[in-house]
C-alpha cells in the first residue's frame, strides 16, 4: 500500500498508471482525491507484489517529476477505509433478516423498494469482503467498492 | 518586465534564454506560426531534416557529442509520431533532448481533427517528462522546467505539445520566470558515510575492477576513473555505453564487457573480489542472462544517480545514490587521505600482473592480421586511419558490435551508440548532429547496408547544410547480426534477413550530390578516407564485407558471462 501526493494536473493519473502498467505490475486498488493542500492531490495506491517490487515501484514513482512524496503504508501503522455500495434482493420473506445483518454490520440502509435493499458501508476492506460474503447468499444485484483509502496514524 | 508577446516569440525567447543555438525539426500545419517567427530569428540556426526520427537522432547526437541539451521540432500527427523513435532512444540512453511539437488548436483537441494525435499520452512512456501546453501564459515556465528537468538529474527527453492557438496568442508576460517542479529534487551529492564504506572495501580489495557506464560520459568523470583507477591498480572495463571513459590504450583498460565484449573484460568482472560499478544499469547484454554468473564473489559497490537503478538488476552491498563525478571525487579525496595515514599503498602487485597480462590479452583479441573476418579487419584498419579525436557514431547490428570490439576509443563522447533501444537507423543522423556540435572535428557512421537505408534520405540535409560526415557502410546483404543468430543458433535457416535487391549505394550518394566510393580490400582504405575529407562533402563509403562476417566472441542466449563462444578468434 502506497500513499502519494502528487501535483493536481491533467494527465497525472495516466502518468501514474502508466508506470504500472510499463512496469507489468498489477493495481489492486486505487483512489485519488484532492487533500489538504491546494493544487495537489492525495492517491492510494495498493499492489500485489513481492517485496522487490514494492521498492521498485516506490522509486520509479519518485521519479516521476509530478509525484512530491510517496510513503509505503502497511495495515498496522494506517487507518484503511474501503467504501461499499450493495443493493441485494430482498423478498419479503428475507427482509427482516437482511436488515438485521446489515445493522450488525453497521451498514446503513440508502434505498429500499419492494424487490431491493440498497446498503452503505465505509470500513476495512476485510469487514466488507466478509459483508459482501453474507449478502451473496441473497443475490447480490449490483455491487461497487470505491477503493481504498489510507491514513497514517500518529 | 512584462512584454507583449505571442506564444511563438516566447518559445523562441525561452529557448535562446536556456542557450539553445541550433535546432533539428520539420514545419507543418500546426508549428506555422512557430515558424514564421523561427525565419527570422537570428540566434538560432534552423536544420531542416527530411523525417522527424532524424530530427531526434540529429538533437540526440549533438546532446551527447556536446554535453548540451539538442533541440528537435515536429508538427502535430505524423510529426510527431514519427518523433517517437527517436525520443525513445535518446530517453533509453539518458541523453538530454528537448522536444517541441504541434498540436490540434485547444479547441480542437480530442476532435480527431486533421494531423490530430494524443502526442501527450503517447510520449509519457518514453519521456522523461511531458507537458501539454493550454495558456500562453505558462509557456515561459513550461520552457524553462523542461530544459531544467532534461538536464539534471538522470538526463533524458522532455517534450512540450504546443497547440496552434497556445503558439499564435498574444500576451503581456514576464518571460524571466525560474519556477522549479515541487516534486523534483535530483539527488547529486553521495552519502559521505557509504563513500567511507566503499572506501573500506576498496582498500582491503585484492582484485578490485572498476565498471564503467555511460553515467561517467554523461558526468564527464572520465578524468576520476583513470585517477582512482591508477590509485588502486583497479582494471577497468567499459560498457558500451561507456567505451571511451578510459581510453582504451591505458594499460588497466580491458576493454567493453558483455555479450559481444571482450573475453578478458568479461573474465576480470567474472573473478573480481571488488567491482565498482558506476554510472550502468547492469543491463542484460551487459549481465549475460545467468546474472549468477555475474560478479558472483565481488562486493558490488553501485554509484548511479537513479536510486530506481539500485538493486534493480543486480544486487549490490553499497549503494551510493549521486552523480558519478561528486561520487568518485569523494572516493578519491577520502583514499588519498587514508593512504596518507597508512603510508602510501598496499601493493597488489599480483593483480598488477594479471590486469596487464590481460590488457595484453585484450590486444591480441582485437589483432586482426590473418583474420578471415572481412569487417574485423575494416575496422581494425579505419582506426589505423582515424585520428583520436574522431567522433564515431554506430547504426546498430554487426556493424555497430565490430565498432564496439575492434575500434579503440580513446577520449569520451567518441563514440555515440543507440545502446539501450538498439535503433537502426540511429547513427547517420546522430553524426549530422554531432557534426554540428563539433565542427572542426571528423565525424564518421559506421553503418550497416540494412540500417543505412532506414534513415539514408537526409543525405540532403547535409548536402544543403553543408554538413561533412563520413558514412562506411558494411555491406553484405544481409540484416547481419539476426543473419548471425540464424546460423548460429536457427540452422542457418535465414528467414528473410537476406537484402535481395539494394540499391548501388554509390550511384545512390551521388544522387544527392555526396562523395561515392566503392571499397574492397581494407588496404584500400586510407586512399578513400583521403578522398572523402578531401571532397569537402559529405561522402559514404560502400565497403564489400564478407557476408558470412560473425562478430565473435559471443555469450550465446541463456549464457553467462563466463560462457563466451568463439573465443578460439581471441588469438589467446
Amino acid at each position: 500500500m502506497i500513499s502519494l501526493l502528487v501535483e493536481d494536473n491533467p494527465g497525472v493519473l495516466a502518468r501514474i498508471s502508466g508506470m504500472f502498467t510499463r512496469r507489468a505490475i498489477n493495481i489492486t486498488s486505487l483512489t485519488v482525491s484532492p487533500c489538504e493542500k491546494r493544487g495537489l492531490s492525495r492517491m492510494t495506491v495498493v499492489i500485489n507484489g513481492s517485496e522487490r517490487e514494492l521498492e521498485q515501484v516506490r522509486k520509479q514513482l519518485n521519479n516521476l517529476i509530478e509525484v512530491i512524496q510517496v510513503r509505503e503504508l502497511s495495515s498496522e501503522d494506517a487507518i484503511v477505509r474501503d467504501l461499499c455500495l450493495l443493493k441485494v434482493s430482498a423478498k419479503k420473506e428475507q427482509r427482516a433478516e437482511i436488515l438485521q445483518l446489515a445493522e450488525s454490520y453497521g451498514a446503513r440502509v440508502l434505498d429500499a423498494t419492494l424487490s431491493t435493499l440498497t446498503f452503505e458501508l465505509a470500513d476495512e476492506p476485510r469487514k466488507i469482503d466478509r459483508f459482501v460474503e453474507i449478502m451473496r447468499h441473497f443475490g447480490i444485484k449490483q455491487l461497487l467498492r470505491s477503493g481504498i483509502c489510507a491514513i497514517a496514524r500518529d | 518586465m512584462k512584454k507583449n508577446l505571442s506564444g511563438a516569440e516566447i518559445v523562441l525567447e525561452g529557448l535562446k534564454g536556456e542557450g539553445v543555438e541550433v535546432v533539428f525539426g520539420i514545419p507543418g500545419g500546426a508549428l506555422l506560426d512557430l515558424y514564421n517567427m523561427l525565419y527570422d530569428e537570428e540566434g538560432i540556426r534552423h536544420i531542416l531534416m527530411r523525417h522527424e526520427q532524424c530530427a531526434a537522432h540529429a538533437a540526440d547526437g549533438y546532446a551527447r557529442a556536446s554535453a548540451k541539451t539538442g533541440v528537435c521540432i515536429a508538427t502535430s500527427g505524423p510529426g510527431a509520431t514519427n518523433l517517437v523513435t527517436g525520443l525513445a532512444t535518446a530517453q533509453m540512453d539518458s541523453s538530454p533532448v528537448v522536444a517541441l511539437t504541434g498540436q490540434v488548436p485547444t479547441a480542437a483537441i480530442g476532435s480527431d481533427a486533421f494531423q490530430e494525435t494524443s502526442t501527450f499520452t503517447l510520449t509519457m512512456p518514453i519521456t522523461k517528462h511531458n507537458f501539454l501546453v493550454k495558456r500562453t501564459e505558462d509557456l515561459p515556465k513550461v520552457i524553462h522546467q523542461a530544459f531544467y528537468i532534461a538536464s539534471t538529474g538522470r538526463k533524458g527527453v522532455v517534450l512540450i505539445d504546443l497547440p496552434k492557438d497556445v503558439l499564435a496568442e498574444r500576451v503581456d508576460i514576464d518571460t524571466d520566470v525560474h519556477v522549479k517542479p515541487p516534486g523534483y529534487n535530483p539527488k547529486t551529492e553521495p552519502n559521505i558515510m557509504q563513500i567511507k564504506k566503499a572506501v573500506d572495501v576498496l582498500v582491503a580489495s585484492s582484485e578490485p575492477v572498476i565498471l564503467a557506464g555511460g553515467g561517467v560520459i554523461s558526468a564527464n568523470a572520465s578524468e576520476e576513473v583513470r585517477v582512482l583507477a591508477e590509485m588502486l591498480q583497479a582494471a577497468v572495463v567499459t560498457t558500451l555505453m561507456g567505451k571511451g571513459a578510459i581510453p582504451e590504450d591505458h594499460p588497466l583498460c580491458l576493454g567493453m564487457g558483455g555479450m559481444h565484449g571482450h573475453y578478458p573484460a568479461n573474465k576480470a568482472l567474472s573473478e573480481c573480489d571488488v567491482l565498482l560499478a558506476v554510472g550502468t544499469r547492469f543491463s542484460d547484454r551487459l549481465t549475460g542472462w545467468k546474472t549468477e554468473q555475474f560478479a558472483p564473489d565481488a562486493k558490488i559497490i553501485h554509484i548511479d544517480i537513479d536510486a530506481a537503478e539500485i538493486n534493480k538488476n543486480i544486487q549490490v552491498h553499497i549503494p551510493i545514490v549521486g552523480d558519478a563525478k561528486a561520487a568518485l571525487s569523494a572516493i578519491i579525496r577520502n583514499l588519498e587521505r587514508r593512504l596518507e595515514k597508512s603510508g602510501g599503498t598496499s601493493p597488489r602487485n599480483e593483480w598488477e600482473r594479471r590486469v596487464r597480462e590481460m590488457h595484453r590479452m585484450c590486444e591480441s583479441c582485437i589483432n586482426t592480421d590473418g583474420d578471415d573476418m572481412l569487417s574485423a579487419r575494416m575496422i581494425k584498419e579505419i582506426g589505423r586511419i582515424l585520428n583520436d579525436d574522431t567522433i564515431i557514431t554506430t547504426e546498430v547490428g554487426q556493424c555497430q558490435m565490430f565498432a564496439a570490439h575492434f575500434y579503440m576509443t580513446k577520449k569520451p563522447r567518441n563514440f555515440i551508440s543507440s545502446g539501450g533501444l538498439g535503433t537502426m537507423g540511429f547513427g547517420f543522423p546522430a553524426a549530422i548532429g554531432a557534426k554540428v556540435a563539433c565542427p572542426d572535428r571528423d565525424v564518421v557512421d559506421i553503418a550497416g547496408d540494412g540500417s543505412f537505408l532506414m534513415t539514408c534520405q537526409d543525405l540532403a540535409t547535409c548536402i544543403e547544410n553543408d554538413i561533412q560526415v563520413v558514412v562506411c557502410i558494411f555491406d553484405n546483404r544481409y540484416l547481419g547480426m539476426v543473419r548471425q543468430w540464424q546460423e548460429l543458433f536457427f540452422e542457418r535457416k535465414y528467414a528473410h534477413t537476406h537484402l535481395g535487391v539494394t540499391p548501388d549505394f554509390v550511384k545512390l550518394a551521388e544522387s544527392f550530390g555526396c562523395y561515392a566510393e566503392r571499397v574492397e580490400r581494407p588496404e584500400d582504405l586510407r586512399e578513400a578516407f583521403k578522398n572523402a575529407f578531401e571532397s569537402g562533402k559529405t561522402a559514404v563509403l560502400d565497403l564489400i564485407v564478407g557476408k558470412e562476417d560473425k562478430v565473435l566472441p559471443m555469450i550465446p542466449p541463456g549464457g553467462g558471462l563466463t560462457e563466451m563462444i568463439g573465443v578460439e578468434r581471441c588469438n589467446i
